[in-house]
């Protein structure tokens, strides 16, 4: 079941999302919109493709797609499937989980900085600024939650959560709400980022990868698409109740797939993109929650805080 | 232990023999000898770090030193693998960065290999000395020597005051461990280290004081907030070399101290080790903070100093909560975390200067706005850069994650132990950690983005090749270092666990930890793996397809130039922006005006806000109170005789009077 679950994130997964949310979207705007396998066809199309490289880049510039792909594929290994063990995991997964993304993070803003455009730099700095929010929060949600239940390690955490007393009702909505906020920022989704703009002053994600074309942008869509599926696989563990066995959990996992597929086009549809100045203050959100769920967390541990 | 004073010997000799001589290539004198002496120095020190049995000398002084106790120790033998290996790296980088001194007659070579050397053994001596009134000449000695480094180029202003403000901090740090040191001799009534937790059991307050006056004294060397203010100064004045030297290894010898004060002395309050933790995790934060804001590339690094002490002070703070809850799991990984923190972050601080060093011996500039585009004239240092700026800010597969991941993990288990206060600290501290880490990256990006990536924002009219072998040959070194490090972490704990064992011997808990790095370290090699597949991929896939090489994609305007890129500045500044009051950014601006104007001028730095509202008020006061003497120091050679005779009239006339 694991081995059939992490082929199913790894192949069908992304597309998937990206192909719903699209399909969710123009439905929305009353289009027929592309078929839900366009992104299959997408990637295929760019893999056959040949490259324009920029002169200023150098072996940055090259490094930064396989390094992507490789660290959004190790960070699925990392994350369990819903109430099972995960591939990989030992105590303190979620510190590796978490720097093995900003490792990815990392090459990609290298890269964006590689090509001496200042596009591009402008994408980078955004990137690097609402990361720089987005991370701590991420630590104080982990560390709530390994707060409750004494764990360490990813799967062991969202196992014990469901065993623990009844005010983790509250956790867990809250740490819904921070996941679903992180979904949207990690994956570069309306409010934070627009994945349609055809403007690069506001751009984030798209106009890091501005020069990039054929196998290795098909290599930067498929890190930054699986990346999203991995934050919703989180997000699955999170709120999975218990007693579901792994075809439960797999069911389960799917359902939520769908759901948050139509959540994020729903959004996408509903409001426009937040002026860039506003965007921290809606990220910030995630920071506020996370630790309003550590602060329940401490008060019904203790009595008081 | 004789060979470690052999080795030592070697070392000053090849540094006078290398002021002695008049050659431009002296410098392979300090090499040649300190590489024998690193024949001499390294069998004895691994014996005792792999935990032979410790090593002590006892030396008798006439006069008020009395005993003096040399202890070679595995937590001394750590430190003094550090320093001899740093030690060489460093005489072997100055063979060729000194070169650009040589022809001009105003510096002193011969002075600047003799203060070298004297720092190596200086430095090595402090680790070993365990009587208190040697170990303050030693450690003196040590500053001095450091001093006279700083101060090399001493006929520019900017230098002789980074240097007069490095000897300032120094004097006042040494002040406390005077004070500290002389109270806690007149208590125990011992001169030596050991026998300073007797102190403890007798005078509690007493203890704690004389425990906060020496952390305030090695924090002052180890540049720990809030005494780190000399630490941008001093560290782009001296010569690249030096500041590697300095910031890779000497600011480590207050660290050192710090904890064997915590070996001997103990730790007399349990607020201690709360106040340790949070001043580190406000260095760590304030380090990085400041760093993104400069635009000097040294000076950035200096402020990266200060947060990587931040991270070593978390380390020790964890290790100091562990032992007063009794977790030795806290304590294990604690120390581990700090010490394995003070061996990495020797290897990319030092690379990292090294390679500020060949930007700096290639274009004279060190300023971030007129960098650019290095990568194309100098590849080897480039890459070698970009290795370090990842081990810096922690990424997996180098050394930084192996030892924040320590740090990690024992806050990790501290939220599952059950103590209110120890939960808030240890969120807060993973949390903070993670704020480090991303604007660690923040800031490095930004710097291998802007001097290295892009275009030249300066076009020189003959951009000059890679630097030399010379240069070349320790960045490798450290290189090899760094991912050795980051790869083979189940190789590195045993090496590791008599110094830690020093705080704390549970070899159940150490075996917990070494499980938990095995793993850590197969999925590592699994990341590294899945890595080279996609490279080897991704070649593949393009093996047989058409790469056309083109311009930077200009979004449809066709007269773009390298000053157009992003620079520095605009980079930081969506991140300042957010972070708003806690990094002040000082502007000064000349608006063109009128209806021919001349000239016009913008220019942005930020402030350190300790200097600004800690020190600076503290120096304006004590400048206002001292003014008052003004008028002894008249600057005439016959009064300053005056007073001497008037001293000595004096002395003469208590002894005489009131003795007898």
């Amino acid at each position: 079941m694991k081995i059939l679950f992490t082929l199913f994130v790894y192949l069908i997964a992304p597309f998937l999302l990206i192909g719903l949310v699209n399909k969710a979207k123009a439905l929305w705007a009353g289009r027929r919109g592309a078929p839900v396998r366009q992104p299959w066809f997408d990637l295929v199309k760019l893999l056959r493709k040949g490259e324009i490289i920029s002169r200023t880049t150098s072996f940055v510039f090259r490094l930064a797609p396989p390094i992507n792909v490789a660290a959004a594929v190790l960070a699925v290994l990392l994350v369990p499937l819903p109430r099972q063990q995960a591939l990989l995991h030992f105590p303190g997964d979620f510190v590796l989980f978490a720097y093995t993304l900003g490792l990815a993070r990392f090459m990609l803003v290298a890269a964006a900085m590689d090509t001496g455009s200042s596009f591009e730099g402008m994408g980078a700095a955004r990137e690097v600024t609402f990361a720089s929010i987005v991370e701590p929060a991420f630590f104080i949600l982990l560390g709530t939650l390994a707060l409750v239940t004494g764990d360490t390690s990813f799967a062991d955490i969202f196992r014990s959560l469901n065993y623990s007393a009844g005010y983790t009702v509250l956790v867990k909505s809250l740490g819904t709400i921070v996941l679903f906020i992180m979904l949207l920022a990690e994956g570069s989704r309306v409010p934070v980022d627009d994945p349609n703009t055809h403007l690069e002053l506001t751009m984030i994600h798209e106009v890091m990868i501005l020069d990039y074309s054929g196998p290795d942008l098909a290599f930067m869509h498929y890190a930054a698409w699986l990346k999203s599926v991995v934050v919703i696989t989180l997000l699955a563990n999170l709120v999975a109740p218990s007693g579901i066995g792994p075809a439960g959990g797999f069911l389960f996992f799917s359902a939520l797939f769908v759901i948050l597929a139509f959540s994020v086009a729903a959004v996408e549809s509903l409001m426009a993109r937040l002026r860039m100045s506003h965007v921290p203050q809606f990220i910030f959100l995630m920071t506020a929650l996370a630790i309003t769920a550590f602060v329940v967390v401490l008060f019904f541990r203790y009595g008081r805080i | 232990m004789n060979g470690l004073f052999i080795g030592m010997g070697l070392i000053i000799a090849g540094g006078v023999a290398a002021a002695l001589v008049r050659s431009p290539k002296r410098a392979v004198l300090l090499i040649g000898a300190s590489a024998l002496a690193q024949l001499c120095i390294l069998p004895v020190v691994s014996r005792v770090l792999l935990g032979g049995a410790p090593l002590t000398v006892s030396l008798h002084f006439a006069g008020p030193v009395g005993t003096a106790l040399l202890l070679l120790d595995p937590l001394t033998a750590f430190f003094i693998l550090i320093i001899s290996i740093g030690g060489l790296l460093a005489a072997v980088y100055s063979h060729s960065y000194m070169q650009m001194y040589a022809l001009k007659p105003q510096y002193s070579l011969g002075g600047y290999y003799v203060f070298m050397s004297l720092l190596i053994v200086a430095m090595m001596l402090v680790t070993l000395v365990q009587n208190m009134l040697l170990f303050l000449i030693v450690w003196e000695i040590m500053s001095l020597s450091s001093f006279f480094l700083v101060s090399f180029e001493n006929d520019k202003e900017h230098v002789r005051r980074a240097a007069l403000y490095y000897f300032t901090a120094m004097q006042i740090g040494v002040a406390f461990l005077i004070i500290g040191f002389a109270w806690a001799a007149w208590l125990s009534g011992e001169p030596n280290f050991a026998a300073l937790h007797t102190i403890r059991a007798t005078n509690s307050s007493a203890a704690t004081i004389i425990f906060i006056l020496l952390f305030l004294g090695f924090g002052t060397k180890a540049g720990f907030l809030p005494m780190h203010t000399w630490l941008p100064l001093a560290h782009p004045a001296a010569p690249s070399g030096v500041s590697a030297m300095m910031s890779g290894i000497m600011i480590k010898t207050g660290i050192y101290g710090m904890l064997r004060i915590i070996l001997s002395l103990g730790l007399p309050a349990d607020w201690l080790a709360y106040l340790v933790f949070s001043g580190g995790l406000f260095a760590g934060l304030l380090g990085v903070m400041n760093a993104i804001g400069q635009h000097d590339l040294k000076r950035l690094l200096a402020f990266h100093s200060i947060e990587n002490i931040g991270i070593i002070g978390m380390g020790i703070g964890l290790g100091m909560i562990g032992m007063v809850h009794h977790l030795p799991f806290l304590t294990l990984a604690g120390y581990l975390g700090a010490l394995l923190h003070v061996f990495n972050h020797f290897t990319f601080k030092s690379l990292l200067f090294y390679g500020a060093g060949a930007v700096y011996a290639n274009t004279h500039t060190l300023s971030l706005e007129k960098l650019g585009g290095l990568m194309h004239t100098m590849p080897f240092t480039s890459a070698l850069f970009f290795l370090a700026s990842m081990a810096i800010s922690g990424l997996p597969l180098f050394n930084g994650f192996i030892s924040e991941f320590a740090i990690y993990i024992g806050l990790a288990k501290g939220v599952t132990t059950g103590h209110a206060l120890l939960d808030l600290t240890a969120i807060t501290g993973m949390s903070g950690l993670a704020f480090i880490g991303v604007m660690a990256v923040i800031c490095f990006t930004k710097v291998f983005g802007v001097v290295f990536q892009g275009e030249s924002r300066s076009t020189p009219a003959h951009p000059l090749p890679e630097v030399s072998a010379s240069f070349l040959l320790p960045m490798f070194f450290l290189a090899g270092l760094i991912i050795f490090t980051g790869l083979a972490a189940p190789l590195v704990l045993p090496v590791m666990k008599p110094a830690v064992f020093q705080f704390a011997a549970d070899a159940d808990v150490y075996a917990q930890l070494e499980h938990i790095y095995l793993q850590l370290s197969r999925v590592l090699w699994l990341f590294g793996g899945l890595t080279l597949f996609f490279i080897l991929l991704r070649t593949m896939i393009l093996r047989r397809k058409k790469i056309a090489q083109f311009k930077t994609w200009d979004c449809g305007y066709q007269a773009a130039t390298p000053r157009m890129q992003y620079t520095a500045s605009s980079y930081a500044s969506s991140f300042q922006e957010l972070i708003g009051k806690a990094l002040p950014v000082q502007k000064h601006l000349q608006q063109p005006d009128g209806l021919f104007p001349e000239t016009a001028s913008f220019e942005s730095h930020s402030e350190d806000l300790v200097e600004r509202f800690l020190v600076r008020p503290l120096v304006q006061t004590l400048q206002g109170f001292l003014r008052v003497f003004s008028w002894i120091q008249s600057g005439r050679t016959q009064h300053y005789i005056l007073y001497g005779l008037i001293f000595l009239i004096l002395l003469i006339v208590w002894i005489i009077g009131v003795r007898s």
